[in-house]
């Protein structure tokens, strides 16, 4: 009798898996006590000045968990810049469908990398946002009482405007999680080679070694792929 | 209760400092801290000198900009009156930027301005400055009766000193504290009108809000098309299991 083979991807290391929780940590205690500022219901968290302390302590490891990243694994991020601000013809072929993906169509679209192009979209835009929010927060925090009443409003404008962003990011990531059932790929770190076939066709092809006219890329980006006996 | 206003008679203060024990007692305020600050100032050129005491204190705005930042209710407008809760406050300052007259500090992690006692005054109390003044320059009453008053005194005022006149009847929607001056607003550090700048009208009255709209809309709009989306995507995903299964066939039958 033949036991029953499944095969899955090796898509995140463990590394990239706990830089990417502890983000979504960092940003749910942000965003929570930032709305605290924000929205009359939620006010009361920020009462006695709970909410800003921890809103502080988010923000300081909001703003070191990239730069830990970067320093640890200088290469990678800087492949991930590259990658995120780099569109090529199927990217943008791929967005124009972007409407149909949205509702739930991923067959058929222009075949995809390691990161399809709302996914680059998302990255790209969380990284500037986190540039202006970062700016602008440092501004409200240490320059508190001296910034005046032209400035003040500008750097929070500034601040919410950027958060609005990394929300509305944010919300779409997790609605295409869920949609595309991708939570797997962030907690084993492996996903199923129908959901990479599906959804990123290109980084399949270049992952599988008898890939013609494939070249091996030089990274350190996970590669393997894992047989494992069910 | 309606609108109360404090009037302030600078033609009146005796520059005691009363008011400022009488406030800092009552308000049970930290050492170093004081709702209040007077100082002496002296004008002109020797002979011919005017002094009179300078007060520095909430001028509680009608339209306040403090109220308006305040983005936990610490701040709010009790009876024309500036009041603050400090259980309220989150501390984050924005009311000490925003304030045209500069007068909210920063103390101990909370915010530090007058609160026109209006614990006291919803008592039918007058504040502590207004219970202690012994010469009369600080009074508490309808708003509308204190400018009366404060237009007499000015008046009375103006047989001695030409520029005497009422400050606060009509400074960013009308201040909760008048002020009766011997002088021009600017002898007294004060603007003739104070602004409070567009940018914190687009903020609160724009920015926030759309923010607000955006962020609901974004996940009301994913939370209706996640029910739609996923059954498209698990559909999607049984017909290519279905086309690679009946290919698979295929395959074996041809072999």
């Amino acid at each position: 009798m033949t036991a029953a083979v499944e095969t899955r991807i090796l898509r995140y290391r463990p590394r990239q898996r706990l830089v990417h929780w502890l983000g979504v940590g960092t940003v749910l205690t942000l965003l929570v006590t930032g709305l605290a500022l924000l929205w009359p219901p939620l006010s009361f968290i920020a009462w006695g000045g709970v909410g800003p302390t921890l809103h502080r302590v988010g923000a300081v490891l909001f703003m070191a968990l990239p730069f830990a990243y970067a320093l640890l694994n200088p290469r990678q991020t800087r492949e991930l810049l590259v990658e995120i601000f780099t569109y090529d013809r199927e990217d943008w072929a791929w967005l124009k469908h972007f409407p149909g993906y949205f509702l739930g169509h991923a067959a058929g679209l222009p075949p995809q990398g390691r990161l399809n192009a709302g996914q680059k979209l998302h990255h790209a835009g969380t990284f500037l946002a986190f540039i202006t929010v970062s700016l602008s927060g440092l501004a409200l925090w240490f320059l508190k009482g001296s910034l005046g009443a032209t400035w003040l409003p500008v750097m929070a404008m500034l601040h919410d405007v950027s958060m609005l962003a990394v929300t509305v990011l944010f919300v779409g990531h997790v609605y295409f999680t869920f949609v595309y059932d991708a939570l797997p790929a962030m907690t084993t770190g492996y996903v199923s080679p129908e959901y990479a076939r599906l959804e990123h066709a290109r980084w399949l092809e270049e992952l599988t070694p008898a890939a013609p006219a494939v070249e091996t890329p030089e990274t350190d980006e996970p590669t393997e792929i894992v047989v494992q006996q069910a | 209760m309606g609108q109360n206003a404090i009037l302030v008679d600078l033609g009146q203060c005796i520059g005691c400092q009363a008011c400022i024990v009488a406030c800092k007692t009552g308000r049970e305020l930290a050492p170093g801290e004081a709702y209040i600050h007077i100082r002496e100032d002296v004008r002109g050129r020797f002979p011919n000198l005017t002094g009179s005491f300078v007060h520095h204190r909430c001028f509680h705005c009608a339209d306040a900009a403090c109220v308006a930042v305040c983005p936990t209710g610490a701040l709010s407008k009790v009876d024309g009156l500036t009041a603050v809760d400090l259980a309220k406050c989150s501390g984050c300052g924005y009311c000490v930027d925003a304030c045209p007259y500069g007068i909210p500090e920063m103390v101990d992690g909370h915010v530090s301005k007058c609160t026109g006692c209006t614990d006291l005054t919803q008592e039918g109390q007058e504040p502590w400055c207004v219970q202690t003044c012994p010469s009369g320059a600080l009074k508490l009453g309808p708003r509308e009766s204190m400018l009366s008053l404060a237009r007499e005194r000015a008046a009375l005022l103006a047989k001695r000193f030409t520029s005497a006149q009422v400050y606060g009847e009509t400074q960013l929607g009308g201040l909760g504290a008048l002020f009766v001056l011997p002088d021009e607003p600017l002898a007294f550090g004060l603007p003739e009108q104070p602004q409070v700048p567009t940018t914190i009208t687009a903020w609160q009255r724009g920015v926030q809000p759309l923010t607000q709209g955006i962020t609901g809309l974004s996940v009301l709009a994913t939370a209706l098309a996640f029910v739609f989306a996923r059954r498209e995507h698990h559909r999607e995903k049984r017909a290519l299991a279905a086309q690679a299964a009946q290919g698979e066939a295929g395959d074996d039958s041809g072999r």
